[in-house]
């Protein structure tokens, strides 16, 4: 039976590129495929491409191709990435940078884009298209003006074109996790853009592997004393039948482990309904999904369902929420619990006094309820505590309100509370950014795909 | 003595927008059975709180005696806003992984 061998490089922006390294000069791959993208990451980087126009991808992805791109040359491995973000031209042309200084001619470069709705927001609004928030229903003109980037999760189209034009590199924006490994099964095992259940069942298995090593024993609540070397942990290797079903395994000789155990955690990870898990290409149905141990770090999956593709696709728009101020201060014994009251409510008089303006604030106590703890935690009653840990945050309208936050308690080191000690430098303040998701009909996108050949 | 989730199952939680999803993987086909009794979308509720404002629905994955549970407006807004030192719920399962069980 056809097969194709795809490996898991990347999981995230700034993740590990050892797992990756270790991947293609130990493992029998074809394909590197590397997620970038999380749901905050487009909205910072189309920042920065409004800033400096030739910034807005991952930049992770060129000391990533450094370190993989000759041997991937060697061993004839394509590599897929949604490294371009708001800006898959731009970084394309890095990449084709990079191969020329590698001395890589020949190579073709190929760059997805058409999920960038940005500038069409108004016509769309104009044609009847809502927008409206999938969540809360909200209309978008309560935060139109606030809007900074506006992207559709496409599906793996544009990337099996690239494939069937001869591409070695893939640079796409904002596909779905899914399509960077549903592009190669297409192209490799002849699926058709409309055969759902072969889509359905390669789309549940991408799932299982997209973030990595957080399927081959990173994370593993079920057993992580267990696992061997997690710092050399290896990352997905999956051998993808032209049925749907799948082996999953790991690079040899590297820590973790793949089991039932491993796959199942990341099975349930990020998902909703799981009898209809939407993607741009096709609902999966991972409901009655099989899981056989069929080899140590071997993991066989099969029994998914595919059904057909929705009429929508998802849009993700991030939009400007106002900005973030934060601190946190340590008290210690004795009277550690009295001494941190009394600096919260130092802090709150202080905030007070001039005019602090947020529309929300949360107390937290570190080591003690952070975690779970509800909106207005409650302080540990211990009276011999240690060491206590208040952290406070607050989310504003402006910048200037933010900073409050900090200028209104760097007091308590010398004005508060006996014993004040590790009030925090000065924090970033941070600006916040909401995401709104919405959904546009499939046919008013349209992919483009381009490939470029490398030349001396 | 009295048996916690923990005792039956390990698990894994995540963001989506303000859904935070909790999945539990039971360590046998009979804990599977017990929890699909008793962790069911109200205890799980009670057990959180204010924590999720959204309410919660239950999903059930036999073959490999996993549930999974999507908490609506769990997140103070969703992972980019909120507030919570836990903003992207990662470990909210394993405060339900304390849960304790009934005696059956």
């Amino acid at each position: 039976m056809k097969s194709v061998k795809l490996g898991t490089g990347l999981a995230f922006w700034g993740d590990s590129l050892r797992p990756a390294i270790d991947m293609v000069e130990r493992a029998d791959i074809q394909y590197l495929c590397c997620d970038h993208l999380a749901e905050l990451t487009m909205s910072i980087l189309s920042k920065q491409k409004s800033r400096k126009p030739d910034l807005g991808y991952t930049t992770d992805i060129i000391p990533f191709l450094r370190g993989v791109l000759p041997k991937c040359h060697e061993r004839g491995i394509k590599i897929i990435s949604n490294a371009g973000g708001s800006n898959p031209e731009a970084c394309a042309q890095k990449v084709i940078e990079l191969c020329r200084e590698l001395g890589l001619h020949g190579m073709k470069v190929a760059t997805v884009t058409g999920d960038d709705i940005m500038d069409r927001i108004d016509g769309l609004l104009e044609d009847g298209i809502e927008l409206a928030n999938t969540d809360t229903g909200q209309q978008l003109s309560d935060i139109r003006d606030k809007v900074t980037q506006a992207n559709v999760y496409i599906g793996c189209d544009g990337i099996v074109e690239a494939l069937e034009q001869g591409a070695d590199i893939v640079i796409c924006g904002r596909v779905t996790d899914a399509a960077l490994y549903l592009g190669p099964m297409r192209h490799e095992l002849g699926w058709a853009a409309d055969d759902w259940q072969s889509l359905g069942a390669g789309t549940g298995v991408a799932h299982c592997i997209e973030c990595g090593g957080q399927a081959s024993g990173g994370l593993y609540s079920g057993g992580w004393q267990d696992m061997n070397s997690l710092s050399s942990l290896g990352y997905p290797v999956t051998e993808v039948f032209e049925n749907g079903e799948a082996t999953l395994s790991k690079t040899p000789q590297t820590g973790g482990a793949v089991t039932v155990g491993t796959v199942s955690e990341q099975l349930v990870y990020e998902v909703l309904d799981p009898a209809n898990y939407l993607t741009a290409d096709v609902v999966s149905d991972v409901s009655q999904i099989k899981l056989d141990q069929v080899g140590p770090d071997q993991v066989h999956i099969h029994n998914v369902k595919g059904k057909p593709a929705p009429e929508t696709l998802k849009v993700n728009m991030g939009y400007r929420a106002g900005f973030v101020g934060e601190t946190q201060f340590t008290y210690t014994w004795p009277d550690a619990v009295k001494k941190a009251k009394a600096g919260l409510a130092f802090l709150n008089e202080r905030l007070e006094q001039v005019n602090f303006q947020s529309t929300h604030t949360r107390v937290e106590y570190l080591g003690h309820n952070s975690m779970w703890g509800p909106e207005v935690c409650d302080p540990p009653d211990d009276p011999e505590i240690e060491e206590l840990v208040v952290r406070f945050a607050a989310r504003c309208p402006t910048k200037e309100e933010a900073q409050k936050v900090f200028t209104e308690s760097v007091p308590l080191y010398n004005n508060g509370p006996a014993g004040a000690s590790g009030i925090g430098t000065r924090p970033p303040i941070k600006e916040l950014y909401g995401i709104w998701p919405c959904l546009i009909p499939r046919e008013l996108i349209t992919i483009k795909t381009t490939v470029t050949e490398v030349t001396a | 003595m009295t048996l916690r989730v923990w005792d039956l199952a390990h698990g894994r939680s995540g963001d989506k927008g303000d859904i935070c999803n909790i999945g539990l993987i039971a360590r046998s086909d009979e804990a599977y059975k017990r929890l699909c009794r008793q962790v069911t979308a109200e205890r799980l509720q009670d057990h959180f709180g204010e924590l999720i404002k959204g309410g919660v629905d239950r999903y059930e994955l036999p073959n490999i005696n996993a549930l999974n549970f999507v908490c609506k407006g769990a997140l103070d807004g969703g992972g980019t806003l909120s507030l919570r030192s836990d903003h992207l719920g990662k470990v909210m399962y394993t405060w339900l992984l304390r849960m304790e069980l009934d005696d059956e």
